[in-house]
């Protein structure tokens, strides 16, 4: 899987958290899930156990800590995915 | 080290069934935790209010340390519930004000190594809020819990902005009194354009915001 590919199944698993729809479609490396995508930091766990669903991994504590942006979403997915 | 570190989770918002799947509270409370909460507290708190509990007394005491160092990662699994008292009476006759009454809500101990902070919980049908601080004395904090009509983001910020500063011109009565964020995405209290030494902290989540400041 492409790094564009896994960007855009990312935007997938966002969607149902944030109502910025106009920015999730545009998202880079730095924007911040909470800062920018105005996400609450109640569902950051929910778009972790939704990206383990989806590329069938498991993401763990150190992990899950790095995710607070895109970019280290996608790092974070794509090191897993490579571990399988 | 002054700071303060609040934060409120709506429970209508929360998803009751996946908070109990392993796979999820996993992310949030370390075993321990758990066994602190079979062991001591299952036949009197659901399961579900211990977890998001836990998640924001973990999340407040990440805004406490955040706002002084501004470069810290938030790791609920590194921020350990160590005690946990449940409340003697039933419910809070309010939502702001200063301190806490002794008794009437949840106070928690938490180990974040080399630092332990203290918390104070109120859980009601609809939220869970807590507020923490690095001694066990609420003396100083003042707090307010609120519902507001809007789920979105900007009325949450706007609304929770006003409703903390009611409550600060109350002691500033003859000043201007402004909340903007500094570079680093903190809150802090303006006047006259300067940021003055009362550290704040801002929560909403649906439709409930929630603030907390220290007093010097």
């Amino acid at each position: 899987m492409t790094r564009e590919e896994t960007l855009n199944e990312l935007k997938k698993v966002i969607a149902p958290y944030t109502i910025n729809k106009e920015m999730l479609a545009g998202i880079n490396d730095q924007t911040d899930l909470i800062r920018d995508l105005k996400i609450n930091s109640a569902n950051l766990v929910d778009i972790i156990i939704d990206a383990e669903a989806k590329y069938d991994i498991e993401i763990d504590y150190d992990s899950a800590d790095k995710m607070t942006n895109v970019g280290s979403c996608l790092d974070v997915i794509t090191e897993k995915i490579n571990q399988k | 080290m002054i700071s303060t570190g609040n934060d409120i989770v709506a429970l209508k918002a929360i998803n009751v069934a996946r908070t109990k799947q392993q796979n999820f509270y996993s992310k949030i409370i370390t075993e321990t935790e758990k066994a602190l909460y079979d062991e001591q507290f299952s036949d009197r708190l659901a399961f579900e209010q211990f977890i998001w509990l836990a998640w924001s007394v973990k999340e407040s005491v990440f805004k406490y340390l955040q706002r002084v160092n501004p470069e810290l990662v938030f790791s609920p699994s590194k921020i350990k519930l160590t005690e946990l008292e449940l409340p003697a009476a039933e419910g809070v006759s309010h939502f702001e004000g200063r301190d806490f009454n002794k008794g009437a809500v949840y106070e928690s101990v938490i180990d974040y190594t080399p630092h332990t902070f203290y918390s104070r919980t109120i859980i009601t049908d609809d939220f869970i809020f807590s507020v923490v601080n690095h001694t066990n004395s609420f003396e100083k904090v003042m707090w307010g819990i609120k519902e507001i009509d809007s789920t979105d983001a900007d009325d949450q910020s706007k609304a929770v902005r006003t409703f903390a500063l009611a409550m600060l011109n109350t002691f500033f009565p003859e000043s201007e009194l402004e909340i903007d964020k500094n570079r680093h995405s903190c809150p802090i209290i303006l006047k006259d354009d300067a940021e003055i030494p009362v550290p704040i902290s801002l929560a909403h989540h649906d439709r409930w915001v929630a603030y907390s400041f220290a007093l010097a």
